[in-house]
């Protein structure tokens, strides 16, 4: 790796491995979270190791954020689209309605019709988390210069050659900050999953509040802060690239 | 957006397909002979009969044909039939408690499938496309939604089974108390952190520094997720309250309201703080120069020409504000601050499902209505300004 990679990565790189170690570190880490909460029987959350949880976590954000990205970068792509044109508001309006449901009451109202477990807090993430993208997607393709795709049509390219070619490299930082919004936000929502059962690193702060143990709930929130760093400082050097 | 002379309103049409699709196939609702046990799903033939079914039908053909022919009248028309098919939407529920439920069984009630649930949702957005088809402001909406939930009120004694209303029955001062402390809530956090979000954002104009290190402090706390910073605040608070005397006499400790409403404040305060900030350095420097120009103070122009053409943009931040802390107070209900969320975490320990629909209904509708009210207040003022957009998150 040259110098100037290594400085570029420089940030995710660190956040990562601090992740990793507080992970995987179970000994070391106890003797700190001793420190936080001296009269605990126990201090490190005994059901399940921090890095399974950790995987569980990051599994649960991908498939929700990549469904989220799937379905809201291709809505909002039809929709901009001269046969889809007669759907721009309503989608528009959908996704903002979206996002004004609470994960919490989607989460809840999931649990019926699919189960407890992993699924409902999937759902309520997908939800919560498409109108950023939504949103994005239409700003960074309604926002190009019209001379641009005149330019391009000039050229002799089709319609998928235009999207492919041009509109979406040119609005790509703008949809990218979107789908980073939704990424982060999520991270920090997926710990509710643990409410309906689902095994994440909100397990941990769930069974800290039941049975009064912060050095539970630290590790499940320092994990989850250092997660959210780590795939933030990663946006950022896309977009930074971009 | 262009608005072709287009020979049909495609989206008109796909939605009053998919709502005719999802209402024949899916099961209108279900009967079950008490609380825990799952009912038995009856389809919309199989509860009402044919006749009845193809009745319940027609204002959704009716839509479908409105689509075809676009205009002013036939939108007018398409937004009666949307109405129509509002209302009449526990109706037919009711209908089928009437036919199918067991008298012997006292206990039997009826929960609401899937098929009711989906009509409803499509009909919302039959609403959203014909509002903005006919450009109707906000007031004109809520003014057809009237006879809608008279219509609903009107059909309530017909469905005196209905799952949800039975818990409900069961714990109305509960539920009102729930309600209370959830509007108390989220009505004081989204106060104080208006109040302390101006002040902090004045202090940041006036010191970068305390600009730089407050934008840091609040971003910082948004990535702890909620459920985490709830659970932190329990051993300090404990700690504090078993300390300081006067803090335990005004009722706080470790669980409860204190811990819930901290939390909230925190969250409260990065939106509002932004949009503040935002919204007083972004004044055009012309109307702050003819202002002085005027022979206003500092503090003048501060009260009466930042603060008035901030507002909206405070107001956006207000409304973005309420809708999360309604969110968020449901989970409070974990570290026993009360609210609606209550029911929700007591129905899915106890996997009654209805209880948990008592707490999330209610919660959904509130976030709802106060987005659609602070966003139309928002816009007013934006109007009277003259300004066309707001800060966005």
């Amino acid at each position: 790796m040259s110098r100037s990679a290594f400085k570029r990565w420089r940030a995710p790189l660190a956040w990562c491995a601090l992740l990793l170690v507080l992970a995987t570190g179970g000994e070391w880490f106890e003797s700190l979270l001793r420190w936080s909460d001296p009269e605990a029987r126990r201090v490190l959350y005994p059901q399940a190791d921090l890095l399974t949880l950790l995987l569980r976590h990051l599994w649960v954000v991908a498939i929700a954020s990549g469904l989220a990205v799937v379905l809201g970068v291709g809505a909002a792509i039809l929709v901009t689209r001269p046969g889809g044109r007669d759907f721009l508001p309503l989608v528009a309006q959908a996704a903002s309605m979206g996002q004004t449901f609470p994960p919490v009451a989607v989460l809840a109202l999931a649990v019926p019709v699919l189960g407890f477990g992993t699924w409902p807090i999937i759902v309520a993430l997908l939800l919560y988390g498409l109108l950023p993208i939504v949103r994005n997607t239409l700003a960074g393709l309604e926002g190009l210069d019209p001379g641009v795709e005149e330019a391009a049509r000039g050229m002799g390219m089709g319609a998928a050659q235009r999207l492919w070619r041009v509109e979406l490299p040119l609005a790509a930082p703008v949809i990218l900050a979107g789908i980073r919004t939704s990424v982060t936000v999520n991270i920090a929502t997926a710990a509710l999953g643990a409410t309906v059962g689902a095994s994440n690193l909100g397990a941990p702060i769930i069974a800290g509040i039941i049975n009064g143990n912060t050095a539970y709930i630290l590790q499940g929130a320092v994990l989850i802060g250092l997660l959210a760093l780590t795939v933030d400082s990663l946006f950022a050097r896309l977009n930074w690239r971009g | 957006m262009s608005r072709r002379e287009a020979p049909l309103n495609r989206v008109v049409l796909a939605l009053s397909l998919a709502a005719l699709a999802c209402w024949l196939w899916l099961p209108l609702g279900s009967i079950a002979p008490n609380r825990i046990v799952l009912g038995t799903a009856y389809s919309l033939p199989e509860a009402l009969g044919w006749p009845l079914t193809v009745a319940s039908c027609l204002p959704l053909l009716g839509l479908a044909v409105m689509a075809w022919r676009p205009r002013r009248p036939a939108y007018y028309a398409a937004l009666a039939l949307t109405l129509l098919l509002l209302m009449a939407l526990p109706l037919w529920l009711a209908l089928m408690a009437q036919r199918h439920l067991d008298p012997a069984l006292p206990q039997a009630r009826v929960g609401i499938g899937a098929a009711g649930w989906l009509m409803l949702f499509w009909l919302s957005l039959l609403l959203v496309e014909l509002r903005t088809r006919l450009a109707l402001a906000g007031w004109q909406l809520g003014l057809g939604l009237v006879p809608v939930l008279g219509a609903w009120w009107l059909t309530a004694p017909g469905l005196a089974s209905l799952a949800l209303w039975q818990e409900l029955a069961g714990r109305g001062e509960a539920f009102a108390e729930a309600l209370l402390q959830h509007l108390l809530l989220v009505g004081g956090a989204v106060g104080t952190s208006l109040v302390l979000g101006a002040a902090i954002a004045l202090a940041m104009r006036q010191n970068p520094g305390v600009e730089r290190l407050g934008f840091a402090l609040l971003n910082f706390l948004q990535t702890i997720p909620s459920l985490a910073l709830f659970g932190l605040l329990l051993a300090p608070l404990a700690w504090l309250s078993a300390r300081v005397d006067w803090l335990a006499a005004l009722g706080v400790s470790g669980i409860g309201w204190a811990p819930a409403f901290l939390a909230l404040l925190g969250y409260s305060l990065l939106p509002m703080v932004r949009n503040t900030f935002v919204a007083l350095s972004e004044v055009d420097p012309g109307v702050l120069e003819a202002a002085r120009g005027m022979g206003m103070g500092r503090g003048q122009v501060l009260r009466r020409v930042r603060l008035p053409l901030a507002l909206p943009v405070v107001l956006e931040g207000v409304r973005i504000t309420t809708v999360q802390a309604i969110g968020l107070t449901a989970v409070a209900a974990l570290i026993g601050a009360g609210g609606l969320g209550t029911f929700i975490f007591q129905g899915l320990g106890q996997a009654a499902m209805d209880l948990v629909l008592l707490g999330a209904l209610p919660i959904l509708a509130m976030a709802l209505v106060a987005d659609a009210l602070l966003g139309a207040l928002a816009r007013r003022l934006n109007r009277h300004t003259g300004r066309t957009t707001g800060a966005t998150p």
